[in-house]
């Protein structure tokens, strides 16, 4: 691999980040102003769209039993029953009931309407203790899904104007550019140029035609440009006919985590049609959790119609050339076990489990299972943007705890991720917490395990 | 010395039952009233000494199936003998005078006893047409009037007179009820049953011989001592009860091997009376012994408690009929409240989103 | 009418006309409502098989909860189970879905039925105790919880104190009550979360066909 950031850099610019990002909130612009009436009126209609057959009929299966509330990280943690996840979708709930509910006509005189206080009480509830993780749903007796529909609540608080600051930044932020952290198409160049130079070849931009599109983030672009330098060094080793766009770099969309489902559309919309446009086969969405089901799942919602190119997340790409055999790793020796954490939306939430493992194996790492994972894995702690959230530092401290006691009695002595964020939440809560565990991106492992120039080029003769 | 004058005990000798036979028959007594033994002398006294006092039977709508039990034993018995203690001054079935004598002899014991005979009533009271039942151009509701307003007591012998019995079954053509829902300011005791034990009866009456007063008696104002416990807890089937075998059909092994009628439809659980203890015709058996369930017949309203043959855990009401006619209603409100919820999401969907106008970050942003 | 014959007759045939109105109402209501479908590729196919397969690998408790919810789990399981033999295979009940459908099918002895009633009852009491002592629970129930485990309580209760007609009510009176616990548990069910009967299947089917959409066993 060739180093695109030194150890040391990437720490500057992580402290530097970290600064920044904890100041977001103070730098947004103040909350729209509405009325007590609009707030419940907007919130409501987000809710009653929302809720179809499906909703209903889930909503409708729940025992309060609990069992949920012992798969969350932040009920685990804490042990505070406000955290209990299917408390999450109480207002959700009385919303369906009082107007949409087929008992609605009984129902409707006694329960309550819903009112400004009660969202202000959500805020807390689907921002800071949830992060979408769905781990829940998977302990659920009746399979609800209280991840989605925390995301529903989630439209419903930035309706009525409700979104936690440092989020209405951030979506303002992309709503305005189309990009996050100021990551503006003057830094991702500046970035890509640098990479380029540390590469040594050329990186194709805007190439129409072009098989494969390599997208990155904002955060990357600051901060991972080991993940992104990994990514192009492999697909060029490999000999992929790929590219990068100017037009579609940033694969993180922070519609979709804030609530602000109409940015959320937009900023799709906007990416499915400049890769329409550049005709490429292939998306390689960013080691960036949400930016995967964003475009993948979302790509078709976003333009009302099927789209015909394939979504593929970093460890799925590489996953699956590894095990189809179109990229050969060279396996080293790696006498210190290593933990591998399935962030929830590649993982629970797209099915991305095998490739990143065929990956470590391939790379002749000691892969040493957490108790929970797969679709079982807990969540880093500070998923969904939480970790943008200061108000919530103290449950992502709890739910860092959770995930590092996992991977410690796994016996790990070494992690990797394949999201950028996750990663976030793991530098911030290693020095919160005084850990000092390796944190390593995937895209960075598999560069570091390419063959010798020499040999492929051999090969290839 | 005419026939009324007669004690008791004068009638026992002349009739050559020995002592010995009759203290044992109010030993008997006593114990079936749940009376202590000390009190078996004082019985005995009371019944040898008294004079009969005077009684009146009325029979309205029955079938003299309550007479026929109390006197016709097979044998002679001591039971048969306090008919004979008692002056039955009037009792239009057994009584040879007809007509007018007969009402004549009514009216004569009446006057002449005012306000200490007793009155036993068998047969049901039609307050429909008058006509329905009649003695002598009276009908029975002013009959059981006039002669309640001079008795000391009532005793209701049967379920008819007691509760309404068999007239008073569904459709009640009738308009049937029973005497306690025609008389409301004279003791009332009720001997049900269709028809009442014997030793029952009698032992009613020679409590009220011996003591003046009538025996304990329950929310039904039946006598507490026959009537306080169910047959199912009497039973001596019960064991088969309590596991769980049962008689499927009257002629199956269960039922060769006398294992419970509850599948068969037995009411023993819900009846109160002594058949289990008593038994009939001089301690023989009792239906069930007889490997037929309990038919209830000492309770209310036994005849429309659903079949006899009915376990009684079914449902009465329940039927297809009434599930169909309901899911046809159900599925009625469900479609409406599809419709209604459709139309509402159709309407949420195609109204303009609120939610979606911009805000003024928004609005900023663009 | 004495209570017996309210219960046995009008009680019960109320109680049922309501049970069926409100378990249509409620399940064509649902069933009706407009869905809403995705758009996007599926990662796999054969959706309707996975959601299926969901519906009936729910009722295992994946290993890595075992910790934290078995015990719940294992409740669960045994009420359901006791409840189903109580309520379908006790003698005197075989007899009642005799009396209503006009067949009955071999019931099981009451050696047996008793000691799994008794354990379905008190399973019910422990959720219930649990429910109101455990502060994550409290938290979260409601009237509606609350009451649907008292209501379906009631009827294993009368029933026990019926067949061993223990306490100081005369036997009709406690079968009565019996009949009007039952009675209640019908009313009670299709406006309660006892309603889950015909949700929990379809719930675990339309995460199993989200998940398996994404790859994902659920
Ligand atoms: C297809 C049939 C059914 C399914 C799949 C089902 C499923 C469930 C599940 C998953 C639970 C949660 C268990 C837990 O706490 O972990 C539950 C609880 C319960 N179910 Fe059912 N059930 C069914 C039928 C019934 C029926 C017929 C009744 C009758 C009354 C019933 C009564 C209850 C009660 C009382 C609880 C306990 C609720 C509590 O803890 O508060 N269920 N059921
Ligand atoms: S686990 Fe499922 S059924 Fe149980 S309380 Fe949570 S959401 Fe409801
Ligand atoms: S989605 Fe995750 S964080 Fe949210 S309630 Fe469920 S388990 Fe907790
Ligand atoms: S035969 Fe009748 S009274 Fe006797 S135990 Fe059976 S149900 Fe009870």
């Amino acid at each position: 691999m060739t180093e695109v950031i030194t150890k040391q850099e990437r720490e500057e610019a992580f402290a530097m980040f970290y600064g920044m990002a904890a100041s977001i909130g103070e730098l947004a612009d103040p909350a729209p102003e509405m009325t007590d009436e609009e707030r419940v009126e907007r919130a409501k209609e987000v809710f009653l769209k929302g809720i179809d057959n499906n909703v209903a009929v889930q909503l409708d299966a729940c025992l309060h039993c609990g069992a949920c509330a012992q798969a969350c990280q932040f009920f685990i943690g804490t042990e505070d029953p406000k955290y209990t996840p299917i408390h999450k979708l109480d207002l959700l709930k009385k919303v369906y009931k009082r107007e949409l509910s087929p008992l609605s006509w009984l129902l409707k005189p006694f329960t309550p309407d819903i009112t400004v206080e009660d969202l202000r009480n959500q805020v807390e509830l689907v921002y800071d203790s949830c992060t979408m993780c769905g781990r829940c749903n998977m302990v659920c007796p009746s399979a609800i899904n209280i991840g989605d529909l925390v995301s529903l609540n989630r439209s419903a608080m930035a309706a009525a104007g409700l979104a936690p600051a440092e989020l209405r930044y951030m979506r303002d932020g992309q709503e305005a550019d189309g990009t996050i952290f100021g990551a503006d198409e003057d830094l991702f160049m500046f970035r890509i140029q640098d990479i380029q130079q540390k590469l040594g070849f050329e990186i194709p931009l805007n190439k129409k035609g072009a098989d494969v599109l390599l997208m990155t983030s904002g955060l990357d672009i600051h901060l991972f440009a080991d993940a992104t330098g990994g990514a192009i060094e492999t697909l060029h080793h490999m000999g992929v006919d790929y590219t990068l766009a100017t037009d579609a770099y940033e694969g993180a969309n922070f519609g979709s985590l804030s609530g602000y489902d109409a940015t959320k559309k937009k900023l799709t919309k906007h990416s499915t049609e400049a890769i329409e446009a550049l005709g490429v086969k292939t998306v390689i969405v960013p080691e960036c959790g949400h930016s995967y089901p964003a475009l993948r799942f979302g790509a078709a919602e976003a333009m009302g119609r099927p789209v015909n190119f394939e979504v593929m997340t970093v460890s799925e790409y590489f996953g699956r050339a590894v095990m189809d055999g179109r990229l050969k790793l060279e396996k080293k020796s790696h006498p210190k076990p290593i933990a591998l954490h399935d962030p929830c939306k590649v993982g629970r939430w797209g099915g991305v489990f095998d490739e990143p493992r065929e990956i470590l194996k391939a790379c002749g790492y000691d892969l040493h299972e957490t108790e929970s994972n797969r679709q079982y894995n807990f969540c880093c702690g500070g998923g969904a943007a939480n970790f943008l959230l200061p108000s919530a530092d103290k449950l992502k401290r709890v739910g860092y705890r959770v995930k590092m006691g996992e991977i410690e009695a796994a016996g790990a002595e070494e992690l990797v991720v394949s999201c950028g964020s996750c990663r976030m939440n793991f530098e911030v809560g290693k020095v919160k917490a005084g850990d000092s565990i390796p944190v390593e991106s995937l895209a960075a492992i598999i560069a570091a395990h390419l063959p010798k120039k020499e040999t492929v080029e051999g090969d290839k003769v | 010395m005419t026939k009324t004058d007669l004690t008791l005990g004068d009638r026992l000798q002349a009739r050559g039952v020995s002592r010995r036979a009759f203290l044992k028959y109010c030993a008997t007594t006593a114990s079936l009233l749940a009376l202590p033994p000390t009190m078996v002398p004082h019985i005995a006294n009371a019944l040898e000494s008294q004079r009969r006092p005077s009684v009146i039977w009325l029979s309205f709508q029955e079938c003299t199936g309550c007479s026929e039990s109390i006197l016709r034993s097979n044998t002679p018995s001591i039971e048969s003998m306090i008919f004979e203690t008692i002056s039955l001054d009037y009792h239009h079935t057994i009584m040879a005078a007809s007509g007018h004598q007969a009402e004549e002899a009514r009216k004569i014991a009446m006057e002449e006893n005012w306000g200490n005979y007793l009155v036993i009533v068998d047969g049901s009271v039609p307050t429909g047409n008058m006509g329905y039942s009649t003695t002598a151009g009276e009908s029975n509701i002013d009959t059981l009037k006039h002669v309640a307003e001079g008795a000391a007591a009532i005793v209701c012998m049967g379920t008819c007179s007691a509760f309404g019995g068999i007239p008073y079954a569904n459709p009640n053509p009738t308009d049937a009820v029973a005497v306690s829902d025609v008389i409301k300011d004279k003791p009332i005791v009720n001997v049900p049953g269709c028809p009442p034990i014997p030793a029952v009866m009698t032992s009613v009456l020679a409590h009220y011989l011996a003591f003046g007063e009538l025996p304990e008696l329950d929310h039904l104002n039946r006598p507490k001592v026959f009537y306080g416990q169910n047959i199912h807890d009497r039973c001596y089937r019960r064991p088969f009860y309590e596991r769980g075998q049962f008689a499927e059909s009257f002629d199956d092994e269960g039922a060769k091997k006398g294992w419970c009628l509850y599948k068969l439809g037995c009411k023993g659980p819900t009846t109160y009376n002594a058949c289990a203890v008593l038994k009939w015709n001089e301690g023989t058996s009792f239906p069930i012994e007889a490997g037929h369930g309990c038919l209830g017949c000492s309770e209310p309203n036994f005849w429309d408690a659903g079949s006899f043959y009915n376990p009684l855990s079914t449902a009465t009401h329940l039927d297809a009929g009434t599930v169909a006619l309901a899911g046809a209603v159900g599925v009625g409100v469900g479609a409406a409240a599809g419709a209604a919820a459709r139309s509402q999401q159709k309407k949420i969907k195609a109204a303009p989103a609120k939610a979606f106008t911009p805000t003024k970050a928004e609005e900023e942003s663009q | 009418m004495t209570l017996l014959e309210f219960a046995r007759g009008p009680a019960l045939q109320w109680a049922a006309v309501i049970f069926v109105i409100g378990m249509l109402w409620r399940t064509l209501g649902l069933l009706l409502m407009l869905r809403s479908r995705p758009l996007s590729k599926d990662r796999k196919k054969g959706l309707a098989g996975a959601g299926v397969k969901t519906m009936f690998s729910r009722f295992l408790l994946p290993k890595v909860f075992a910790k934290r919810v078995g015990f719940q789990y294992l409740l669960g399981w045994i009420w359901h189970v006791g409840f189903v033999l109580t309520v379908f295979f006790f003698q005197v009940h075989v007899m009642f879905f005799k009396g209503l459908v006009g067949f009955g099918w071999p019931a099981l002895p009451n050696s047996v039925v008793l000691p799994v009633a008794a354990v379905s009852l008190g399973i019910l009491v422990i959720l219930l105790v649990r429910r109101m002592t455990n502060p994550m629970l409290r938290y979260i129930s409601n009237f509606n919880d609350y009451s649907s485990v008292i209501v379906t309580i009631l009827p294993f209760a009368t029933g026990f104190a019926t067949f061993t007609h223990i306490g100081v009510l005369p036997y009709e009176t406690l079968l009565a009550l019996h009949f009007l616990s039952v009675a209640l548990l019908l009313v009670w069910f299709p406006f309660s979360k006892l309603f889950h009967v015909i949700t929990v299947l379809p719930s675990r089917y339309i995460l199993g066909v989200k998940f398996w959409r994404r790859g994902v066993e659920a």
